[in-house]
């Protein structure tokens, strides 16, 4: 069977910046919350957001966004993008030098990108405002393909000359850990020697807010406490944008480019649990069903895993569904495996969060250290018996799985090895 | 075709922004759209909304294309030459054109169609569009670009004797380029073990290419075009050379027509190498005469293409035209 290794990291996220930003917030369990600016007003009932540091894309027009100078990008690849556009592309930019490509390896017909984001409501808002009020006449030339969902990857494949596979996920919250097991495929069934995966999010009110519709945000006004899955208190999640980008190669491009792998993706399962369109099952069906199969498509047993990066959101019912899963899968070994959320820390990415907390496993995994889900004072008695951290462990992983699940019960599970 | 471009004037009417006074809330807002231009930029665009004298609109037009190029390549548009090709010179695709458009309409309240984009190539030619636009002139022929075959079948000098290797024509000018392959028949002897192209031949270029557009961008009458047979040289003014020009340069030739009344045509004309000056003529001369439409829509009546038996025609880019392509 071929192997697959994580060779590069690239991230923007309300924990960091890039790698070590990142590393250092999960050992340390620094979250990035703020009280959002643009939530602190009477008839916004959630205040607070993981805000992205040191960018600036409030505006609608992308040449008045600001972003740190390490990063030279033109007005005519920056005209296209949505918030998250940007973010992936610094992302992109971390990534490609950390894996030590040349722009010959990035732009090669053995080298694909898969992509997932919401789109961006803010620019789709706007350019449909002003299409109503002026006309489409008045209408960017550009705004389509800086706003449907699918921008990601039209930008993403085009700034950086993607010459393989490419293509967008839409499973809302299960998006991105969708584009890391089909970039899995890709490699397996050697179609591409090398993926580019990414997950991104706007972030911001027009992409967040909403939810609050659905009252799936926290209330809560203290940016320390608001986001605390698996916690007895929690009131639901804290949402967050920013991008992480994940290099996938073969075992073959690994040796012939002698690079050092952060982890290897065994490979991945998913199940669905066809039950509601937004309510996950209560039982966590589908959710176990797809680590199992993970499991079994890659012959660990469930005592091998070591660590659980969990999808629990902080939501009420989600976070049960998940537990009731894990006890399941994982019996009653409350030893093994340790389970947390990093979202305690970033918040919730949406389509985002499958390949950024893909990326904090494999930073884990390298540098050995296994991270605590933080901001719980009282556990939900539904995960007694779960071997749940409250502090990063500097035990060193060796096996871990992580789960992803997104509206309409899709569920996925990946597992990775430490290289 | 250019007739239907010219006759298709329907929606060029004068614009009638200039019916309402410039408020200064329209100010506010003019300011804001032309944030990214130069202040000369925002300057010319209040005079014109205030005057509606077409003369600022050339700085309005330039300091939006300026805006919307990136700043390595601004540098080209300072000398502000309509000869600067809008896609390979300022780097400026067809979405960055629309852009450009929808930012023009906005700041001078009119309005453009589509298709009436798609002939515009060159600095010169968006300046002359919205300048007939603004007052309401009908639109000049597009700018026709002619790789050497288009060439070749048009003109009645041919290979090795034709010193164009591509050429674009307006109603208003014509430009072509020629590189000196070294191969030229006469640099064998001019001069011996040292070949320079000749200031004779370089104005016999300028010359071949006031007759293409004689030939292609030339104004006629209606049902009357310009008859190949009928223009020969007769006279020029105020030549000098300025560089010595030899195998491997690239001359860039440019004119422009100063007088045209049947028979006579006068053009000022200019080659340059890079940006180098090479010859300037004040003035040549050449003689014309008009003939009936359809005389040269008949190709055997041209005089370029001999029908071959079998109804066959030789092609005007058979071996003989290669010649001429130095790429």
């Amino acid at each position: 069977m071929p192997r697959v290794f994580i060779t590069g990291l690239g991230f923007v996220t309300s924990i960091g910046n890039d790698a070590p930003a990142v590393s250092g917030s999960l050992r340390e369990l620094r979250h990035g919350f703020e009280l959002y600016a643009p939530f602190q007003k009477e008839n916004i009932p959630c205040k607070v957001v993981g805000t992205i540091k040191g960018f600036q894309t409030d505006s609608v027009d992308q040449e008045d966004w600001k972003w740190p100078a390490r990063y030279a990008i033109k007005r005519e690849t920056l005209r296209t993008m949505a918030p998250h556009g940007l973010f992936a592309h610094c992302s992109m930019l971390q990534a490609i030098e950390d894996a030590r490509l040349t722009p010959a390896d990035v732009s090669d017909p053995g080298t694909g990108l898969f992509a997932a984001s919401g789109g961006s409501p803010m620019l789709t808002a706007y350019h449909h405002n002003r299409m109503h009020q002026q006309g489409v006449a008045r209408c960017s030339p550009l705004g389509i393909v800086a706003s449907i969902v699918g921008t990601l990857n039209f930008n993403l494949v085009a700034a950086f000359r993607i010459l393989g596979s490419s293509c967008g996920f839409s499973s809302a919250c299960a998006s991105s850990a969708h584009a890391m097991g089909y970039a899995y495929d890709d490699i397996v069934l050697g179609r591409q020697k090398r993926m580019f995966v990414v997950g991104a999010e706007d972030g911001n009110l027009d992409a967040i807010l909403p939810f609050a519709g659905m009252r799936t945000l926290s209330l809560q006004t203290d940016p320390a406490i608001a986001s605390r899955p698996f916690d007895a208190g929690r009131d639901g999640f804290v949402g967050t944008g920013g991008a992480t980008v994940l290099v996938l190669e073969s075992e073959e491009e690994v040796a012939r480019r002698g690079v050092t792998p952060y982890a290897e993706l065994l490979g991945w399962g998913q199940a669905s649990d066809g039950y509601n369109v937004a309510i996950s099952h209560p039982e966590g069906d589908g959710s176990a069903a797809a680590m199992t199969r993970a499991l079994a498509a890659t012959r660990v047993a469930p005592e091998a895993v070591d660590y659980v990066n969990a999808h629990a959101t902080s939501t009420l019912i989600g976070d049960v569904s998940e537990a009731r899963a894990l006890k399941r899968v994982f019996k009653d070994s409350a030893a093994r495996p340790a389970i947390s959320s990093t979202k305690a820390l970033t918040g919730h990415g949406l389509s985002l969060a499958g390949a950024m907390e893909s990326g904090f496993c494999a930073l884990a995994l390298r540098e050995g250290f296994t991270p605590g889900s933080a901001h719980i004072t009282h556990l939900d008695p539904e995960c007694a018996g779960l071997n749940i951290p409250r502090a990063t462990l500097p035990t060193a992983p060796n096996i871990v799985l992580k789960n992803s699940s997104g509206f309409g019960g899709a569920n996925v599970a990946l597992l990775f090895r430490r290289a | 075709m250019p007739e239907q471009a010219l006759s298709n004037q329907g929606g060029n009417k004068p614009f009638v922004a200039l019916a309402r006074p410039f408020a200064p809330e329209d100010e506010v807002a003019l300011r804001e759209a032309l944030k990214r231009c130069s202040p000369s930029t925002f300057e010319a665009a209040v005079q014109y909304r205030k005057t509606g004298n077409p003369e600022h609109v050339p700085a309005v037009v330039i300091g939006v294309i300026e805006r919307f190029v990136e700043p390595d390549l601004r540098i080209k548009l300072k000398d502000a030459d309509d000869d600067l090709r809008l896609i390979e010179d300022l780097g400026i695709d067809s979405l960055t054109m629309m852009e450009i458009v929808i930012l023009v309409e906005d700041v001078l309240q009119m309005t453009i169609n589509n298709d009436e984009l798609r002939n515009l190539r060159m600095v010169g030619d968006v300046k002359t569009f919205i300048d007939c636009k603004i007052r309401g002139l009908p639109l000049p022929k597009p700018t026709k670009f002619m790789p050497i075959e288009g060439i070749g079948s048009v003109m009645p000098i041919q290979p090795p004797f034709l010193f164009l290797n591509e050429a674009s024509v307006s109603s208003t000018s014509a430009n072509g380029k020629y590189k000196i392959s070294g191969q030229e028949f006469f640099l064998q002897g001019h001069f011996k073990d040292n070949p320079v192209m000749p200031a004779s031949i370089m104005l016999e270029a300028l010359g071949q290419l006031a007759v293409l557009f004689l030939l292609e961008g030339a104004p006629t009458e209606s049902g009357k075009v310009i008859s190949p047979q009928s223009i020969f040289f007769t006279g020029c003014e105020g030549v000098r050379a300025h560089r010595i020009c030899k195998p491997g340069d690239i001359l860039t030739l440019s004119i422009k027509p100063k007088r045209m009344k049947m028979p006579l045509a006068t053009f000022e004309g200019a080659i340059r190498v890079g940006q180098e000056k090479a010859v300037i003529a004040e003035e040549i001369t050449l003689t014309f005469a008009y003939v009936d439409s359809d005389f040269r829509s008949d190709p055997r009546l041209s005089g370029m293409t001999q029908p071959a038996k079998g109804g066959e025609e030789i092609s005007p880019s058979a071996p003989p035209l290669r010649a001429a392509i130095n790429s």
